[in-house]
């Protein structure tokens, strides 16, 4: 009654909820965390003896030495990004007569930098990047200069010569390892890039997006332990079908959060540690309409796992939470790849009986509706385009 | 000085065009065509061969257009006569833009000029009816009647363009003045006035010059169609601003390479772009056109010209005359320029010292024997044929821009913004600014009605539950915060509502129970009056009066859900140490008091539920003596509670088993137990009694304690967490429903989804809280590591799940990541087991709308808002 007086009296009759783009937004903020049940413990106290968990402890442990690269391995990764940082160094600052690009600055990144490398994945990467534009042809000229200057190099040192092959993120160094050289431009360059002249505006834009991360990784997760749970993760992501889509930057939030985000600030043990990212994936920490994980290295609100589309988010889900009954049961040294399960299958998609009790996996939730999910706070896309109407 | 010539010789072409007038040789405005004739003839060479250049009516309106901006209109007015001034007041209304810019060099040449005008004007009154005449053809407004076809008389619109041209021309005067093209211009235009001063007998060619545009057209129709057209209007427009500019067409030229090719009007900035303007095709033409029109047809034919007037209404310039070659020939023999418009955008700015770029990026093809055939630029997606047109290309702005564009973006390029891309620029800074205003007003607006709204909102959230008076739930959840309703909310609410039981169970319900408890009371001052009866009867009539007096202000029954204590004030003394037990003690009530328990006290309720549960506390061991005697008195004292009513026929039944007697009114069943405090104690001293046979079941009497307890937990616990009672209710229904969730007993459940609200932090929405439960469920908590549920009724540590066995919690887990996933991508219909809701009608960010519209629908029209709200919604797509 009030109000329709108050509204009347302002003249406006029928205004509101036209077109009024900051109120549609509270939504995206309305998102929550899921249940954690290290942030809940006052909620949950323990009432019952912990069970043992130094089978798994020492499963966890035992899998990370085997993961974990060789000397030799972290030998010939080293010598060779060594050189391939004098050669590109050299371009930037004195860049001669070549004149396919000028070089702003040269950065380590990804799993070599944040010493999370893998058995068997000897890849290092580096960020070139370009004070002008990023052009094929610039991709091209750079990779042919660096090829030259790091097989004078290898000559003079009397080793095998290195070869460059270019591809659409930039070129990659093989030698005794790889070295993928990501080239990228200077921030304010992103908007001028055109599809058919340079190289792609995502690839270019998640090279900019590498370097933030391994600040972030360098200043904020340098804990071994996360470290450690990041190789296992990984790992373990690479060997489920479902889990498969997660990028290693997913991964990385995810290690860092279980291990270090708890009341105490501790860093927790690798075993509570493991559970907990299982049980936080299988609890929809990457499902729509959950805050998931903010990502440090973007703008407000955006979340870590909206790279992932909605068939990859519930498939990721229902892995971990089938991986999650396993390892309940008694099952890592499966899931953590430690015995091959029947085979090789993947037991995230087997009924698996442990002590007569059958742990079998889901169905999936999501289906391609054909009116898309725009409702409400679901996606955030959804919201956003209720910005625009 | 010049200026001064300029005036002078206007003054004496004017003088003689006086006289032309006053012979009235001509019948309409041929006369103007042979003014400037006379005028060539007479003074060639004086600069007033430059009047020549345009008919004598022209260069008159130029010298006009110049005294215009030089001086106020009325000051205008005020230097010549009555007659004359009409005149000039119509050339002031049309140049209406022309602000009055005082130029005091030019002022002072000037005046001289203006001086002789004035003397010209009365020569020119003195010389008779010429006078007239004269008048009537410029003072436009009135159209004289010795011009029947006067064009002047026509809208204003037609004529502009003439004193445009004539304008431009004095602005070019201006600018070149002192300049060495502008001698050589003047020289030549002598040279080639006195070269034109023969006229040769009249051609009968019909031309159709724009003087704006420098084109010749066709014919009168293609010309009147030029008139009209969009690129002649722009130039129209363009040449008027130079002029009103001050500075005149000096404006437009930047730095100072600048070269000017006066025949195009067209600026270059340098030699090359200059060069490649007088080569050019456009430039060419105009080359022809003029000498064409200039040097073999002096052209100042009157007859000729007359029936374009005629047919044209824009007839002025059509009648461009042939005296303006005088300075057309110069022109074009000296400023070799041409025009190409793009060109001069582009290679405007291309300096010579420019460094070529982008040498990679241009392709040479060759032809089978090797040679360079032609180029190719992939920046800029051009060929050329030429090496030097790749070399300027190379060097040129548009080739630059791309590489900056492209390649390298640091890279300088001059940038000169055109004049549309800064009105485009202005105009978008000005919709921004009037939108940043909307904005923040409409936010200001939006402030209060948003908390208006939420308001309101809030409130009728809740608005279905609170009209269901189940007095189990009166307490504990208040209107929930400022968040908007998601779908998942909606769907969670509607299925609350369908599982909330109807208003005539409630009643049903609420009505047996209340008449047990009554019933109980009264039989429990029976038995407390049959033992007074024994010790002080004096006393007993004294307190139950005094009972009966207080019971308006004490409790009829158990309504609020506390214990409902049957001991008077005066008793409640000795009852408090019951540590000495002892069957039948003075002073002491058996039946101490009745309270509600589990879903009644709990307010879970569900559609359906018939069966719910009292435990009386008794001051002593319950015997099953004690169990008989309430069974058998029972049924007297429900008759005598619920009064002369026949309606309800309560049966009670005797169940020893379960330490109970059950109440039945058909409907609902009420199963009152008996329990008492001192049976958890005997832990140290109960065996003493163990063999007592009398004494009701145990574990059935501790059960009844427990309930008693988890009711008080949970109205003091969960019932205040936000949603947590919707919650419960919601998976009470679950539980019912799903199979793999029945082994979760109540209580259990009850513990999760208050610790699941417990821990999220704040408050919970329906829909979000269904999901956290679900999350935690999903998440392991149930699983056999897992921390389990403490109960918290239980001073040990005691897991409320019990003994669950692990298929049962794997099946739990399982069903709850099941749903979790359904839930996330909005299948909760699924989980909650009924129809999914239709989508709120405006489900793109305007879920208020709809809800909005129907309170405030209650008072107004309802046709109006729909109405109202297309209105807005156009205004806003405006913006």
């Amino acid at each position: 009654m009030v109000r329709g007086a108050g509204r009347g009296g302002r003249g406006m009759p029928g205004r509101g909820g036209m077109g009024r783009p900051p109120f549609s937004r509270p939504r995206v903020l309305m998102l929550r965390p899921p249940f954690d049940l290290i942030l809940a413990e006052p909620a949950f106290p323990r009432c019952k003896p912990a069970p043992d968990d130094s089978a798994l402890t020492q499963a966890l442990l035992k899998r990370h030495t085997e993961l974990c690269p060789t000397p030799t391995e972290q030998a010939a990764v080293l010598s060779l990004i060594t050189k391939l940082q004098t050669v590109l160094d050299n371009l930037v600052v004195a860049p001669g007569d070549f004149a396919a690009c000028q070089l702003e600055e040269v950065r380590q990144v990804g799993s070599y930098k944040k010493g999370t490398m893998m058995a068997g994945k000897n890849v290092a990467d580096i960020v070139v990047i370009m004070k002008t534009l990023p052009t094929k042809e610039a991709v091209e000229g750079l990779s042919n200069k660096v090829n030259e200057e790091l097989n004078k190099l290898m000559r003079a040192e009397g080793l095998s010569p290195v070869t460059c092959a270019s591809h659409e993120r930039g070129f990659t160094v093989t030698a005794a390892a790889a070295v993928r050289v990501l080239v990228t431009t200077l921030h304010q360059n992103l908007r001028k890039l055109e599809p058919e002249v340079h190289l792609d505006y995502k690839v270019i834009s998640s090279h900019l997006a590498a370097i933030r991360h391994s600040r972030w990784f360098e200043e904020n997760a340098h804990h071994s332990s996360i470290k450690v749970l990041i190789r296992l993760l990984r790992d373990m992501c690479a060997r489920h079908a479902g889990l498969e889509p997660l990028t290693p930057w997913m991964i990385d939030l995810l290690a860092h959060h279980c291990i270090m985000n708890n009341p105490a600030r501790q860093a927790l043990p690798i075993n509570v540690a493991f559970r907990r990212a299982l049980s936080l994936l299988a609890g929809g920490l990457f499902l729509p309409g959950c805050a998931g994980l903010p990502d440090p290295c973007e703008a407000a609100h955006s979340r870590a796992h909206t790279a992932l589309d909605l068939v990859a988010q519930d498939h990721a889900a229902a892995t971990a939470q089938t991986l999650l009954r396993v390892v309940a049961r008694g099952g890592h040294r499966y899931v953590l790849g430690l015995q091959a399960f029947e085979g090789g299958k993947d037991i995230s998609t087997e009924i698996t009986v442990w002590d007569g009790v059958v742990v079998s996996p889901l169905a999936p939730a999501y289906s391609d509706t054909p009116e898309p999910m725009d409702t409400d706070d679901k996606d955030e896309e959804g919201t956003q385009d209720g910005v625009a109407a | 000085m010049m200026a001064a010539n300029n005036y002078f010789g206007f003054t004496h072409g004017g003088t003689q065009y006086g006289a032309a007038t006053a012979s009235a040789a001509y019948g309409g405005q041929t006369g103007y065509a042979v003014a400037p004739a006379a005028t060539a003839a007479t003074y060639g060479t004086q600069r007033a061969a430059a009047t020549g250049y345009d008919t004598a009516y022209q260069a008159a309106a130029a010298t006009q257009a110049a005294h215009a901006h030089a001086h106020a209109a009325a000051a205008a007015a005020s230097a010549y006569d009555a007659s004359k001034s009409a005149y000039y007041q119509q050339a002031a209304a049309a140049y209406p833009a022309a602000p009055p810019q005082p130029q005091p060099t030019y002022d002072a040449t000037a005046k001289p000029a203006y001086s002789t005008p004035a003397t010209y004007a009365q020569g020119a009154r003195g010389s008779g009816g010429a006078k007239a005449a004269y008048g009537s053809v410029y003072s436009a407004p009135a159209p004289a009647a010795s011009y029947p076809s006067q064009p002047y008389s026509a809208p204003a619109q037609p004529a502009k363009p003439l004193y445009n041209a004539a304008t431009m021309y004095v602005a070019q005067q201006n600018k070149t003045g002192g300049g060495g093209g502008w001698k050589n211009y003047n020289k030549s235009g002598v040279g080639a006035g006195l070269g034109r001063r023969p006229k040769p007998p009249p051609k009968a060619q019909q031309l159709h010059y724009c003087d704006v545009c420098r084109i010749s057209c066709a014919g009168p129709q293609t010309y009147k169609e030029h008139l009209e057209g969009q690129k002649h209007k722009k130039k129209e427009a363009a040449v008027k601003l130079a002029a009103a500019g001050g500075g005149g067409g000096g404006a437009r030229a930047c730095g100072a390479s600048a070269l000017r090719c006066e025949l195009c009007d067209v600026t270059c900035t340098g030699a090359d772009a200059y060069a490649a303007h007088v080569r050019g095709i456009k430039h060419q033409k105009v080359v022809k056109l003029h000498t064409m029109l200039g040097k073999p047809i002096p052209s100042t034919e009157p007859v000729k010209l007359q029936p374009a007037k005629k047919t044209v209404a824009g007839a002025p310039k059509i009648a461009f005359v042939a005296s303006g070659g005088l300075s057309t020939v110069g022109c074009s023999a000296d400023c070799p320029p041409g025009d190409k418009e793009d060109e001069r955008e582009d290679d405007a700015d291309a300096e010579p010292e420019v460094q070529p770029v982008g040498q990679d990026y241009i392709e040479e093809i060759r032809g089978d024997d090797g040679k360079a055939l032609s180029f190719n630029c992939k920046l800029c997606d051009c060929k050329f044929n030429d090496p030097n047109a790749k070399e300027m290309h190379m060097k040129g702005r548009r080739h630059r821009l791309q590489y900056k564009k492209k390649v390298q973006p640091d890279l300088e390029v001059k940038v000169k913004p055109s004049m549309h891309q800064r009105k485009l620029a202005e105009a978008k800074a000005q919709r921004m600014l009037v939108r940043d205003e909307l904005w923040a007003r409409r936010r200001m607006h939006d402030g209060v009605e948003e908390d208006d709204r939420v308001y309101w909102e809030g409130a009728d959230w809740w608005r279905g539950p609170h009209h269901h008076h189940h007095h189990a739930m009166g307490m504990g959840y208040g209107p929930v915060g400022r968040r908007p309703e998601t779908s998942d909310d909606r769907h969670v609410l509607a299925k609350h509502a369908d599982i909330y039981p109807p208003e005539q169970q409630l009643q049903d319900i609420q009505r047996a129970v209340s008449h047990t408890e009554k019933a109980l009371k009264s039989l429990s001052d029976a038995l407390a009056d049959q033992g007074k009866l024994k010790g002080q009867p004096a006393k007993v009539a004294a307190k139950v009066d005094d009972k009966k007096e207080e019971k308006p202000e004490g409790k009829e029954d158990g309504r609020d859900n506390q214990l409902f204590s049957f001991v008077g004030e005066g008793e409640a003394a000795p009852s408090g140490s019951p540590a000495t037990p002892g069957p039948g003690t003075a002073g002491a009530r058996a039946l101490k008091g009745v309270m509600r328990v589990g879903l009644l006290a709990k307010g879970l309720l569900l559609r359906g539920d018939r069966d719910v549960r009292l435990v009386v506390l008794c001051h002593d061991r319950p015997t099953v003596t004690l169990l008989k005697r309430v069974a058998a008195d029972l049924p007297h004292h429900l008759s005598r509670v619920k009064g002369s009513s026949e309606e309800p026929k309560y049966k009670v039944e005797l169940l020893p088993a379960e330490g109970a007697v059950s109440v039945s009114d058909g409907s609902v069943n009420v199963l009152v137990s008996l329990t008492s405090a001192i049976m958890r104690e005997p832990a140290e001293g109960g065996d003493i009694k163990r063999d007592d046979k009398d004494v009701l079941p145990r574990q059935k009497c501790l059960d009844a304690l427990a309930a008693l307890r988890h009711a008080k937990w949970f109205q003091a616990r969960a019932a205040s967490l936000q949603s947590c009672v919707i919650i419960i209710r919601i998976m009470r229904d679950l539980c019912r429903r799903i199979p793999n969730w029945t082994p979760l007993n109540p209580y259990a459940m009850e513990l999760l989804v208050s610790g699941v609200m417990q821990s999220a932090g704040g408050a919970l929405s329906p829909g979000e809280a269904l999901r956290r439960v679900m999350e935690a469920a999903a998440g392991g908590l149930l699983l056999d590591h897992g921390p389990g549920l403490r109960d918290p009724c239980e001073k040990d540590l005691v897991d409320a799940l019990g003994n669950l066995p692990p298929q049962k919690r794997e099946d739990l887990t399982a069903s709850a990541q099941q749903f979790l996933r359904q839930i996330a991508f909005r299948q909760i219909h699924k989980v909650l087991d009924m129809e999914p809701l239709p989508k709120v009608k405006h489900a793109a960010g305007n879920w208020k709308f709809p809800r909005k519209r129907r309170r405030s629908n209650t008072d107004q029209d309802p046709d109006t808002p729909n109405g109202d709200n297309k209105v807005v919604k156009k205004e806003d797509n405006s913006e």
